[in-house]
């Protein structure tokens, strides 16, 4: 990109107000760090490793979460904003295969706690199906007929689509809140004990099984996105769906196929969720939706790389923030969305999302 | 039903009979009593009619089981009171719908009728609020098994009185329990940021501090959500030996799953009457073994299981299924009565005279009742619950009574 010729560059106003409010949250950020680690320390090692441990495996989900958004974005330039739900959806699959292999007996013990491996897997893959298919007939009902609407159209209907699905999973499965029956070896709150600062500190298995999960997961889809066939084509869509058209690209089917990977997602973050916080019900997606959309933006929209990152960071920030800050924590969504504002100022495009972004645009 | 009112019929039948054989000259007075002469200021109950006591109540709508529910338990009293005197009582319980439209719309209605001499009701504060000048204007007592907004005994009514114990009252019995009886000096309080659970948690840090203990950590968390682990871990580094928590079981039961993990392992959890039921012990498992609560379900007596087995008896399902109010709905009318049976007079000529303005201030004296849900001794202002809340504690997988 060639440089503007012209007069010297002059210093704008707004840059002036964004230099001030840098320089005074990066003031203030590194006189809390300093309170609180150097001069008042008010948490010992223990405390801190709980709070990195929490929130690297909430923000693995919202990364999770968030890389389907992205995705969806980068082709569609839509939000597809039922992507909460259809986590739900997957969330709901997994719970009644689990429920299943706790009914089915085996000596004095049941298949789950006998097969815990089996029956997770299985968990997963029915979370997995279910969201999928959710996922493509989503695209195919609420989406697809209103291609080339202006932008506003498939954004309320993404809302309809989410208000449609929350509702319908409360007349199918009832309100009240279900509890997911995870494998003995499993049991929430388990985990191995690491003795942190004179105290032990529990590394739940659940935990780890979701970060590496969804650490794994994105990497495939990293994988995919750069390597394959069908990654080019998605990319190539995302760069111009005319001229992508015109090479012989398969544009609908590309679209469904994004749908299908972003639902799978969704579908294994949902049984995550399931498993390492137990708890499904028709709204359980709507929180994390709006936490991974943001963290979408956070990292950078239509980024993938972006999508990971900035769940990461969510999460870190939503744990960690209200104790650096040394305030309640009834206020970390507050930080969280704060951080968001203030990454909207310096970098609209997102922490990663700058070159990509240009490119589009 | 049908039974039920075959025995009002039966026994105004036999009041009536009893009214008409009862010789005159044999009541406390003779003609109309001294303090009766003034028009209004006496409920002259004639024979064959019955003394009234009404209700306002939600019958029909979302909040039906309510109203279903304190009326049954009152009708109950209604039976145990039997006869006076050859006059027998009479429970009219009428739909507000819980509204505070309804409310001055029953009240007027009740006050019309010059037999109705107490309310036991309103059921919903709303309702009640709306209600409480019209019966003020009439001279009739009130005494409500279930509006629990602190407030309403602060407007200065001299008609309004309660037998349930207000979420301030639970505040402060539950402040007084973590530190007198559970030995507590460390407490961390956590809210779910709502009104009746923040308004809670406020108490309890006010009342605790004030005995001596320390409060180490006042939190909220964002109710809905699935994991609360951080503030947890931030709670856990402040070393409280319990934790109070002011909000409903879905929160509640979050919490208590993530207590191990975070830090907070043999930490007491102590809940308010929002965390009480069968779903908060299905839902924690092992997790909840040694957790605490609030509940309205009065401790064991001999008159509770009868009132149980009545209960059962007469609607089929067990009282404190329909509501947690059925056994201060009985408190509240069987008190009426005991104050009414004291003040009213009865005369030679066959009628029943009440002083209204003196059963106003009978009521508001009530001292050392013994009911259901425990004492019940009036204050200055109209709160009647002397005994506070029933803590219970989880022992294996089942709510017990704590001890006191």
């Amino acid at each position: 990109m060639p440089k503007p010729i012209g007069p010297a560059r002059r210093i704008k106003p707004y840059q002036v107000i964004q230099a001030v409010l840098g320089a005074g949250f990066a003031g203030y950020l590194l006189w809390r760090l300093y309170q609180v680690f150097i001069a008042a320390p008010e948490y010992g090692a223990d405390t801190w490793a709980r709070f990195l441990i929490t929130g690297a495996i909430l923000g693995g989900v919202y990364a999770l979460i968030a890389i389907g958004y992205t995705l969806v974005y980068g082709i569609l330039r839509m939000i597809n904003f039922a992507h909460g739900d259809i986590m739900m959806l997957g969330a709901f699959g997994g719970y009644f295969v689990l429920e299943t292999t706790r009914s089915i007996p085996i000596g004095s013990s049941n298949f789950s706690d006998a097969y815990p491996v089996w029956s997770v897997l299985a968990a997963f893959l029915a979370g997995v199906a279910v969201a999928t298919v959710s996922g493509y007939f989503l695209e195919r009902i609420a989406y697809r007929p209103l291609r080339g609407a202006p932008r506003l159209v498939p954004l309320i209907s993404a809302i309809g689509a989410s208000i449609f699905l929350e509702n319908a999973a409360q007349l199918l499965f009832g309100a009240q809140r279900r509890d997911y029956a995870n494998p003995a070896v499993l049991t929430r709150g388990e985990g191995w004990t690491l003795a942190i600062g004179g105290t032990d500190v529990i590394l739940p298995y659940t935990g780890v099984l979701t970060f590496v999960l969804s650490i794994l997961l994105m990497l495939a889809l990293y994988a995919l996105v750069m390597r394959t066939r069908l990654g080019r084509s998605m990319r190539a869509v995302a760069e111009n769906k005319q001229v992508a058209a015109l090479m012989g690209i398969d544009v609908d089917g590309v679209i469904s196929r994004t749908f299908i990977i972003s639902g799978a997602l969704a579908g294994a973050a949902g049984v995550m969720w399931g498993l390492h916080l137990g708890l499904v019900y028709h709204f359980v997606g709507f929180i994390p939706g709006i936490k991974a959309f943001t963290a979408a933006v956070l990292g950078g929209i239509g980024s993938v790389p972006g999508a990971m990152l900035g769940g990461l960071f969510l999460g870190l920030v939503e744990s960690l923030g209200p104790a650096v800050l040394g305030i309640n924590f009834q206020l970390k969504d507050v930080i969280a969305f704060g951080i968001l504002v203030l990454v909207l100022i310096f970098r609209p495009t997102g922490i990663v999302g700058e070159v990509l972004t240009e490119e589009k645009v | 039903m049908k039974r039920l009112t075959y025995i009002l019929l039966a026994a105004t039948l036999a009041a009536l009979l009893l009214a008409a054989c009862a010789p005159a000259g044999e009541g406390k007075v003779s003609g109309v009593p001294e303090e009766c002469k003034a028009d209004g200021s006496c409920a002259v109950i004639k024979p064959g009619q019955t003394i009234k006591i009404g209700m306002g109540a939600p019958m029909t709508g979302d909040n039906a089981a309510f109203g279903q529910d304190i009326s049954q338990a009152a009708k109950i009293a209604v039976q145990d009171a039997g006869e006076f005197n050859g006059f027998v009582f009479e429970l009219i319980a009428e739909d507000d719908g819980g509204t505070p439209e309804g409310g001055a719309a029953v009240a007027n209605k009740l006050v019309a009728d010059p037999t109705v001499v107490a309310i036991a009701g309103h059921i919903f504060s709303g309702a009640t609020l709306s209600a409480m000048p019209i019966y003020e204007a009439a001279n009739i007592p009130m005494m409500s098994p279930s509006a629990t907004v602190p407030d309403l005994t602060k407007k200065g009514s001299p008609v309004f009185n309660r037998c349930v114990f207000t979420d301030a009252a639970q505040g402060k019995f539950a402040a007084e329990y973590l530190y007198n009886t559970l030995k507590i000096t460390k407490l961390a309080i956590v809210h779910d940021g709502q009104a009746y659970g923040q308004g809670l948690a406020t108490v309890v840090q006010d009342i605790f501090t004030s005995l001596g203990g320390t409060v180490v950590s006042f939190n909220a968390v964002t109710p809905g959500e699935s994991d609360y682990s951080a503030v947890l871990a931030d709670i856990a580094s402040k070393k409280p030996q319990a934790l109070y928590f002011g909000g409903y079981t879905s929160e509640g039961v979050v919490i208590v799953n993530q207590m191990k993990q975070s830090g907070l392992e043999g930490v007491i959890f102590f809940g308010d009457d929002g965390t009480f039921g069968q779903d908060f012990l299905d839902r924690t498992g092992a997790n909840g073994e040694g957790a605490y609560s609030t509940s309205l379900i009065p401790p064991a007596s001999d008159a509770r299981t009868a009132f149980d087995a009545a209960y059962l008896e007469n609607y089929g399902q067990p009282a404190g299924k329909l509501s947690p109010y059925s056994w201060t709905a009985y408190d509240s009318a069987a008190v009426l009565i005991k104050v009414i049976k004291d003040v009213a007079l009865y005369s030679s000529d066959g009628n029943l005279y009440i002083p209204r303005a003196e059963l106003v201030a009978a009521v508001r004296a009530v001292k050392d009742y013994q009911g259901l849900s425990g004492t019940i001794t009036c204050d200055e202002i109209g709160e009647c619950s002397a005994s506070g809340p029933v803590f219970n504690v989880v022992k294996d997988g089942k709510w017990v009574e704590a001890p006191k």
